[in-house]
């Protein structure tokens, strides 16, 4: 199965595998979320354009949504999107 | 159009010349519920519907009807053929251009699992982005031109 493992993540609430023609797998509070998986695709697809100069391959491993309390993060393997919602628990407030 | 003695009433009572050569448009027959000419109507009333009927027609014949004339000139083959050529040409444009390759996912990892395991990012790291985004946000809002000399100058033409 396309999620093998991703359940077994610490904290997680939630997971999403996508691929180009849509979500392949879901499970947790990202259950058939549709909108979430569109809005992650955008987002990993604008942040993969970015390069360093001389550099051929995007300069990160990981993306990550910090949303207050929960985290999104997101990675891209063999033309699939791996989302996974973690708790934070990191208490501070993040202040811009 | 209504039953066999009206038009046979028709043929014999109307004026071979009053007849028009094109035969009229369906569209402008009255339909067979309102059919005006009927084997109870008297010939004279049947005879005055005949030549309103043809006036209605001979007009209906000078009309260029331009909304109809458009679909006539575009066939739904001829919209689709055109449709087609048009995705070709497209299509052939899009491939040249450079944004195609970026468009396709770039491996990231090939340990996904381990990846989204790892620790979150701490906190001070966040807030230290956070820190540096908002001084580079401001930095970029306080660039502005210092205009010392006038940016439009008049050559002297003699």
């Amino acid at each position: 199965m396309a999620a093998a493992g991703l359940e077994r993540i610490p904290d997680q609430m939630g997971y999403l595998v996508i691929s180009e023609d849509g979500v392949l797998a879901s499970a947790g509070d990202l259950e058939n979320d549709e909108h979430t998986a569109a809005v992650m695709m955008t987002m990993v697809r604008t942040a993969s354009r970015f390069r360093l100069p001389g550099t051929a391959d995007p300069p990160f491993k990981r993306m990550s949504v910090v949303v207050e309390d929960f985290v999104f993060t997101v990675t891209v393997s063999g033309q699939k999107v791996f989302v996974v919602k973690r708790q934070n628990n990191q208490q501070e407030p993040i202040s811009v | 159009m209504g039953c066999c003695y009206s038009s046979e009433n028709e043929t014999t009572e109307q004026d071979p010349e009053r007849k028009p050569l094109i035969p009229p448009n369906p569209v402008s027959k009255p339909p067979n519920g309102t059919d005006w000419i009927t084997t109870t109507v008297p010939s004279a009333r049947t005879d005055e519907q005949a030549l309103l009927t043809s006036i209605l027609t001979k007009t209906a014949q000078n009309i260029i009807d331009v909304s109809a004339a458009d679909s006539v000139m575009m066939e739904q083959h001829e919209y689709m053929d055109k449709a087609r050529q048009y995705s070709t040409k497209l299509a052939v444009l899009s491939n040249s251009l450079p944004q195609k390759k970026a468009l396709a996912l770039p491996s990231l990892t090939s340990q996904p699992h381990q990846v989204l395991a790892s620790d979150l990012v701490p906190y001070s790291d966040i807030q230290q982005v956070s820190k540096i985004a908002a001084y580079a946000y401001s930095a970029i809002s306080q660039i502005k031109v210092d205009a010392k000399e006038e940016l439009v100058v008049q050559f002297a033409i003699p």
